[in-house]
């Protein structure tokens, strides 16, 4: 089923490249901060990328998103396999989410403190859940559901996250249908592909 | 004298069905050459990304707007992804045109599909071949199960099929290498879904072309690693193909030349002697034309293209083409319908797991329409799937961001369990392929165009091959079941069949019961064009058997004098 599953994974990567989104021209309020002002990615924007990502997926007794290059990874995915219309809308996505720092803690996002970002992110995290609930399929996904699918993905799909973070095997060598789970111990099985 | 453009026969592709050819035709005395269209490929050498892990993707086998772009075809599918691309043919330099949506994706190398194909092989069945004649569907087969069970194991012998022994009539067992396991939930979902049924309705292990056991004849080849990483070239020959099976046994007589960027336009064919003198071809590389020489032609060239070059052959004496006489050739494309089942959630197994990334999933044998039982649609169908725990991919609801949700999504889900159907489509006349003369390739060749769909018989089978899934799930205590009937056009199955149908009677069929053209006797049609009805099993295993007893035959033909030298009659 080797076919399935290569769909499902194009499925999963694809996941991130469907997100719509119309470019919303959003009054320039922070001008200094300067994120998601070009069209292109410049290196602040992929340190701001890694931070971002870094309180989705920080660093504990496993690597985290930077370990992974996560937000070097987004700027690749975005300007190669996004359309116009969803890279214009992520770009724009790095300028609401710092405004929406600069609203909870009257500071732009690279300022604020690994605790304060995380109050952030989880409050934006619960405002995309709601939104995709009650959103039609027309709508736009809301834009932190980018950043969030392509951390899990940058992040999974990255040698640091694979062989730090999951039970990793090139070479199995054989197939058991019926192993021991540990939960709490064991970790998901992942491969090369 | 043989000059270097003259060889005893000459087999056009280098795929499933051109591989078996070349081996059968060289292990029995001929030489011959092997015409392959695209690139060359060397078995290991050549399989640059097999080792390759995802990180080192940039993309991470994802699809860049660029590629789908450039492949207008293939973006409408899986193929398109960035790990296997240069395995499948470039839609701007070989394009097609569309009457209605067809799905064409295509492998223009050494080697062709053998190295992408799913690896599924299930031999048909007696219910298969009688199928049309019982039906009064199209024409009844020229051949039957006996007819091709002896090459069956001929050829399963060689390529190595793993499976399990059922002794079903509607799935005969093949000769197997030792089964791939069933994993738990499997397991006890076949114990449910046997017994609910009283045995009518079996879940077993999806037979494939991988070698789990000693294939003694090819020593090149080692036992599948569980690497599920086929798509790229296996390096250890676990799975069939050409260049890891079938081409080393050719190469192995001294008797095969191996051609590739060879395009072949056209069979040379010879009004006085009524007889194929050999092949035009075009240089893929360099448009440089030339010809080569034959007593007899396989044309293995995948089914419509195998057509195609029919089509453009002897045109001074058939405007259809050569083997247009009954007015058949192009019609009754067949693909098979899928996309189409059920899935859902199992409880109960959270301490369970599974070990190796096991290249294949269940299978569920046809049960409809057989042994007595009438639906209101003809034939029928099996399903494919797999029981998994949810990866990485996953949703959790519950978890916002943080430490929390990365060391959850480290850990496996939940468990899924789901199958797609994959259904047999009838033969219709109207669906069709013909040439575009308007529009040409990169070598200036008129393309196809296609005019192919699903009918009501299809339409009808959908619901039950829906109802059906869902049903056995919930039977086994499967929760939240959701059935489903996606997005499926015809050609996205890959299983192209038809259009150089086999027959009877040559004036209602392109070839006859020895896969001959009735129209120019040593042209022989071994790949999927040949195919007079589709079943609902998975094509290559028959192809390879096919092309294995007309290679026989025509050897035998050869030795007796009635091809080539004298013309063989009806």
């Amino acid at each position: 089923m080797n076919r399935r599953e290569l769909l499902k994974m194009v499925a999963a990567a694809t996941g991130g490249v469907v997100i719509g989104g119309e470019f919303f021209l959003a009054g320039c309020k922070n001008p200094d901060a300067g994120v998601g002002e070009s069209a292109t990615f410049t290196e602040s924007d992929i340190a701001f990328l890694d931070e971002v990502a870094e309180t989705i997926f920080p660093k504990t007794a496993t690597p985290g998103a930077k370990d992974a290059k996560v937000g070097q990874f987004m700027t690749v995915m975005v300007t190669d396999c996004y359309e116009e219309k969803d890279q214009k809308a992520f770009h724009e996505g790095m300028k609401k989410l710092n405004d929406a720092c600069d609203k909870m803690h009257k500071h732009g996002f690279m300022k604020a403190t690994p605790e304060q970002r995380k109050e952030l992110l989880v409050a934006v995290d619960t405002e995309r859940k709601d939104y995709q609930k009650n959103k039609t399929k027309e709508d736009p996904n809301h834009y932190f559901q980018a950043f969030k699918q392509l951390t899990i993905l940058g992040y999974f799909t990255s040698e640091a996250g694979r062989k730090g973070a999951t039970n990793y095997q090139p070479v199995p060598g054989k197939y058991q249908g019926d192993v021991p789970f540990r939960k709490g111990v064991d970790k998901v099985q992942t491969g090369l592909s | 004298m043989a000059d270097n453009n003259t060889f005893d026969a000459i087999v056009v592709g280098s795929g499933i069905s051109g591989g078996w050819a070349a081996k059968e035709l060289t292990e029995r005395g001929l030489r011959v050459i092997m015409l392959e269209r695209g690139f060359n490929i060397e078995h290991g050498k050549d399989y640059e990304k097999s080792n390759r892990p995802v990180w080192e993707y940039p993309h991470r086998g994802g699809r860049t707007q660029q590629m789908v772009k450039d492949y207008p075809f293939l973006k409408r599918d899986y193929p398109l992804n960035e790990r296997n691309l240069h395995y499948w043919a470039n839609d701007k330099d070989c394009p097609y045109t569309e009457t209605k949506r067809f799905d064409w994706f295509r492998g223009y190398h050494l080697g062709g599909r053998s190295l992408m194909w799913g690896r599924q092989s299930y031999r048909w069945s007696e219910i298969d071949f009688t199928a049309n004649e019982k039906d009064g569907i199209a024409i009844p087969w020229p051949i039957g199960y006996k007819d091709l069970e002896p090459w069956y194991t001929h050829v399963e012998k060689f390529a190595g099929i793993q499976g399990s022994y059922e002794n079903l009539p509607q799935l005969p067992d093949s000769h197997f290498l030792p089964a791939m396991e069933l994993n738990v939930v499997e397991k006890d979902v076949a114990a449910k879904i046997k017994s609910h049924y009283n045995n009518k309705r079996t879940l077993i292990i999806g037979r494939t072309a991988h070698v789990t056991g000693p294939l003694g004849h090819s020593p090149q080849r080692t036992n599948c690693q569980y690497r599920d990483m086929c798509w790229n070239g296996c390096p250890f020959g676990a799975y069939f193909s050409t260049q890891s099976s079938t081409l080393p046994a050719a190469m192995a007589t001294g008797k095969l030349t191996v051609g590739v960027n060879s395009i072949v336009k056209e069979i040379i064919y010879d009004k006085d002697t009524k007889t194929a003198k050999g092949v035009r071809v075009i240089d893929a590389e360099t448009n440089q034309a030339k010809e080569y020489f034959a007593d007899i032609v396989f044309l293995c060239a995948s089914a419509l293209n195998s057509t195609w070059i029919l089509m453009n052959s002897a045109t001074d004496i058939w405007p259809g083409g050569l083997g247009s006489s009954s007015g058949e050739l192009g019609h009754n494309v067949m693909d098979h319908h899928f996309r189409c089942g059920a899935s859902g959630e199992v409880e109960g197994y959270d301490d369970k797991y599974y070990f190796g990334h096991r290249p294949t999933g269940f299978y569920i044998p046809r049960f409809r329409n057989i042994g007595g039982e009438k639906r209101d649609y003809l034939r029928g169908f099996g399903y494919q799937g797999g029981a998994s725990r949810n990866g990485w991919g996953r949703e959790v609801a519950e978890l916002s961001i943080g430490a929390e949700l990365k060391d959850s999504l480290s850990e496996p889900g939940g468990w899924r369990i789901g199958a797609t159907a994959f259904g047999e489509t009838l033969p219709y006349h109207e669906n069709k392929i013909t040439l575009n003369k308007n529009v040409k390739d990169k070598w200036g060749l008129p393309v196809l165009d296609f005019d192919v769909e699903f009918k009501e018989n299809e339409k009808k089978m959908r619901v039950d091959m829906k109802a059906d899934m869902k049903e056995m799930l919930e039977i086994a205590g499967v929760k939240n079941v959701r059935d489903y009937d996606g997005d499926n056009a015809p050609g996205m199955g890959i299983h192209e069949m038809g259009t150089a149908r086999m027959g009877r009677d040559p004036k209602t069929s392109v070839l006859n019961g020895n896969n001959q053209v009735w129209d120019c006797k040593n042209v022989f049609v071994t790949d999927g064009a040949c195919m007079t009805s589709a079943s609902c099993v998975n094509p290559s295993l028959t192809y390879m058997a096919m092309t294995a007893r007309a290679a026989a035959f025509a050897v035998d033909e050869l030795k007796k004098m009635n091809i080539k030298k004298s013309v063989v009659t009806n």
